[in-house]
């Protein structure tokens, strides 16, 4: 059997509807065989994208029928790199939550299968090459994002949870009905058919079914103002959803938003248009994430704030704006997972998750508040982290359009980071011991690892840019060939 | 005033969705001639019956040209009996078992549900078995077998469900289903690839290669996903009864 695209999903689904067997036969096996999943993703990763770039996009064609009459994936450098990103994300996701206790007190095969299953559809979402199957993963990261916010049972997660579901619900019904006047207009569910004749669309038409699909997606990529889901969904959802749902979720959201930017319509202004919400976005999310009391929250903000940073990137435009774009996507996969999980061993026994409750924790939680340290530093972006160089190639990038006032919003916005931020780390070095040694809980083994593997990322990528650059230069050379991404994929009708 | 907003943002959300609706004429022949294709789907009606052996469009477009999209619908589905288990999910304690919130139903109801459930069980089956012959399949026969089981969960109060065969039912559905996907794969074809069948004689109940086994597995998923969740859904603490 070659190793190809549908693996990324095919492996998956059979693992979850064999987990419910398995669990009869012992308990373990349902903490188990995630973890054999995504490792054999993580291999499936490393060899397609070596594939990728020794032959160029991989376009694989599902029940033998040709697009645009059947589904098809891409891999390309493009969607490829968001996938091992993912990929790898679960891995190091799933490392943490084995055995984590708040988990296991609760139905604990029910956690494993939904995680599994919001990773595989953030997959499907990148993937896909057709826009029917796009919105099917959408609902199945959707519906085991609600099940996971409300996943510990009580009143707050049942609020976070359903509220969730309602906005979910509702961008579903706009994509759906994006999705219906499309296919009325020029009869074709595959996208780069879309993108070959969406000329053929009168443009207000057009600019209609856009204005479905941005809204719609714009829920999942945390867009302003259809965001109001995430802070309550990221402070209530279990530590490794909360990892889950920046480093995964919302970066498919964002995958589809630039998609149909870059591929699927050519819209007069919707890259301006992308620069402005980014810009409203992450000034509404920074200057709210300063107020915040609640630390979960806070990060929340502040995850909706990079991902403005990010439409921002892609605004721009240019190739060197989309590295910096991918770079922040990375970035704030890494970085952020790393902060969502070291802040669940901070306010471990705290419920209202509150930062004046971090008094003094520097001592009795030495490794976990080092590590979360060193995501502040990388996230707010100073050397010799990670963080650094991307916020420097969309400086770089805006400074190559001449977008002076675009500079001056993102340091500022670099500065407010660098308050709140500091802010926390002055409660956790500098202020006096308020808890007992009793009340904290140590983070075990396995979560030490996982955090380690990210805060080592974050340092080697500081040190050695060049470990990710070639990548993300092959990929935002993908994104930009629209020709070349219709070419691969109806290879055979146009010939 | 905040009434009169968003009366004054619904209108010019209403004329933009009218307005794209009008472009597309009711009634209006968008498939195109048989020569000249517009779209896929008057390919699908061209093509199906010669190239997959099934006589039921929609069928061959839901389980074999667009069957990927279909795997990901039936993991929905598993998705929210799976989601709902974890959110509604209670520990038992020792000696306590659920009971339904339903009461005791009538002596009339009782006896007419008994009598009535094998025969929408047998509809429910003839519905998904004939998927690729006749109107309806996997997910209709689905979920006429769910309901055979809810007359029953809301007629006899202490009526049980093996939890066990449930989960035994769906899982084994859903492996059938993705192996079969991966089998294809395995013998060089693609994902899901219809071609290790032979696909036999046109309008017979053996027909169509793989598309009818498909179906009959997402007929039994279907069936017992909707029981898991009305059951779920119909069942409550025994303390919260009382009150």
């Amino acid at each position: 059997m070659v190793i190809s695209p549908v693996h990324y999903i095919a492996v998956p689904l059979l693992a979850a509807f064999v987990i419910p067997l398995f669990a009869k036969l012992n308990r373990e096996f349902v903490r188990i065989i995630p973890g054999i999943v995504l490792l054999y993703l993580s291999y499936v990763s490393i060899v397609l994208m070596n594939q990728v770039s020794s032959t160029g996009t991989i376009s694989e064609v599902l029940a033998g029928w040709a697009p645009p009459f059947g589904i098809n994936l891409v891999f390309s450098a493009f969607s490829g790199f968001l996938a091992s990103l993912m990929t790898f994300m679960g891995l190091v996701i799933w490392i943490y939550s084995y055995r984590f206790k708040k988990i296991d007190d609760e139905p604990a095969l029910k956690f494993y299968v939904l995680f599994l299953m919001l990773i595989t559809g953030a997959i499907g979402i990148v993937l896909t090459g057709d826009i029917f199957n796009l919105f099917v993963f959408l609902e199945i990261v959707g519906i085991s994002a609600y099940s996971l916010t409300s996943f510990y049972r009580n009143r707050d997660g049942a609020e976070a949870g359903f509220k969730y579901l309602l906005l979910g619900a509702f961008a579903s019904t706009l994509i759906l009905l994006g999705i219906i006047l499309l296919y009325s207009s020029i009869g074709t569910l595959n996208m780069a058919d879309i993108a070959q004749k969406s000329h053929l669309i009168p443009t207000s038409l057009k600019v209609s079914i856009f204005i479905l699909f941005v809204v719609g997606f714009g829920i999942e990529a945390e867009m302003f103002p259809l965001n109001g889901w995430a802070p309550d969904a990221y402070s209530q959802a279990p530590g490794p959803v909360g990892a889950a749902f920046s480093g995964i979720a919302v970066k498919a959201g964002m995958y589809v938003i630039i998609r149909l930017i870059y591929t699927l319509f050519d819209i007069e202004g919707s890259f301006q248009f992308l620069i402005v919400m980014g810009l409203i976005t992450t000034i509404i999310a920074e200057v709210s994430a300063m107020k915040q009391t609640n630390l979960k929250r806070m990060l929340a903000y502040s995850s909706i704030g990079q991902m403005g940073i990010v439409m921002v990137a892609f605004g721009i435009g240019t190739r060197e704006a989309i590295i910096a774009g991918l770079f922040l996507m990375l970035n704030h996969a890494i970085i952020k997972g790393l902060l969502f999980l070291s802040s669940s061993y901070l306010v471990y026994n705290d419920d209202n998750k509150l930062i004046s409750s971090l008094s003094g924790l520097g001592k009795r939680l030495p490794l976990v508040s080092f590590l979360f340290a060193l995501g502040a530093f990388a996230i707010v972006g100073l050397p010799p982290f990670s963080g650094f160089w991307s916020r420097l190639y969309l400086l770089l990038a805006a400074a190559d359009k001449e977008l002076i006032y675009l500079i001056a919003i993102i340091l500022i916005i670099a500065v407010i980071e660098i308050v709140y931020y500091f802010r926390v780390i002055n409660k956790l070095y500098f202020k006096d011991i308020k808890v007992k040694s009793d009340d904290v809980q140590k983070p075990s083994i396995n979560a030490v690892i996982s955090m380690s593997i990210l805060g080592i990322l974050i340092i080697a990528i500081g040190i050695y840019p060049d470990l990710v650059t070639s990548y993300l230069g092959n990929a935002a050379d993908a994104l930009l060939d629209k020709a070349g991404y219709i070419e691969n994929v109806l290879v055979d009708i146009n010939n | 005033m905040k009434n009169i907003i968003v009366i004054a943002l619904l209108l010019v959300v209403g004329f933009y969705l009218v307005d794209s609706f009008n472009y597309i004429k009711f009634g209006d022949n968008r498939l195109g001639a048989p020569s000249d294709e517009k779209t896929v789907g008057a390919y699908y009606l061209n093509n199906t019956v010669e190239k997959t052996g099934v006589a039921n469009v929609i069928t061959a477009i839901i389980v074999n040209y667009r069957g990927f999209d279909t795997l990901g619908e039936v993991t929905v589905l598993f998705l929210a009996t799976t989601g709902l288990g974890s959110i509604l999910y209670r520990r038992r304690k020792e000696g306590e078992h659920e009971e339904r919130v339903t009461k005791e139903s009538s002596y009339l109801l009782q006896t007419g549900s008994k009598i009535l459930f094998p025969f929408v069980i047998l509809l429910g089956i003839y519905v998904f078995i004939h998927g690729h012959l006749t109107p309806g399949g996997g997910f209709q026969g689905g979920a006429i077998v769910a309901t055979g089981f809810l007359l029953m969960l809301i007629a006899y109060k202490n009526f049980k469900l093996g939890h066990n065969q449930l989960t035994w039912v769906e899982s084994l559905a859903g492996i059938t289903f993705v192996s079969i996907g991966m089998w294809g794969l395995i013998t060089g074809g693609t994902f899901l690839e219809n071609s290790f069948i032979p696909k036999g004689t046109l309008n017979s109940l053996f027909s169509g290669g793989i598309i009818p086994i498909i179906y009959i597995a997402v007929g039994f998923k279907v069936a017992a996903e909707l029981t898991g969740v009305l059951d779920i859904l119909l069942s409550i603490k025994p303390s919260k009864i009382k009150k």
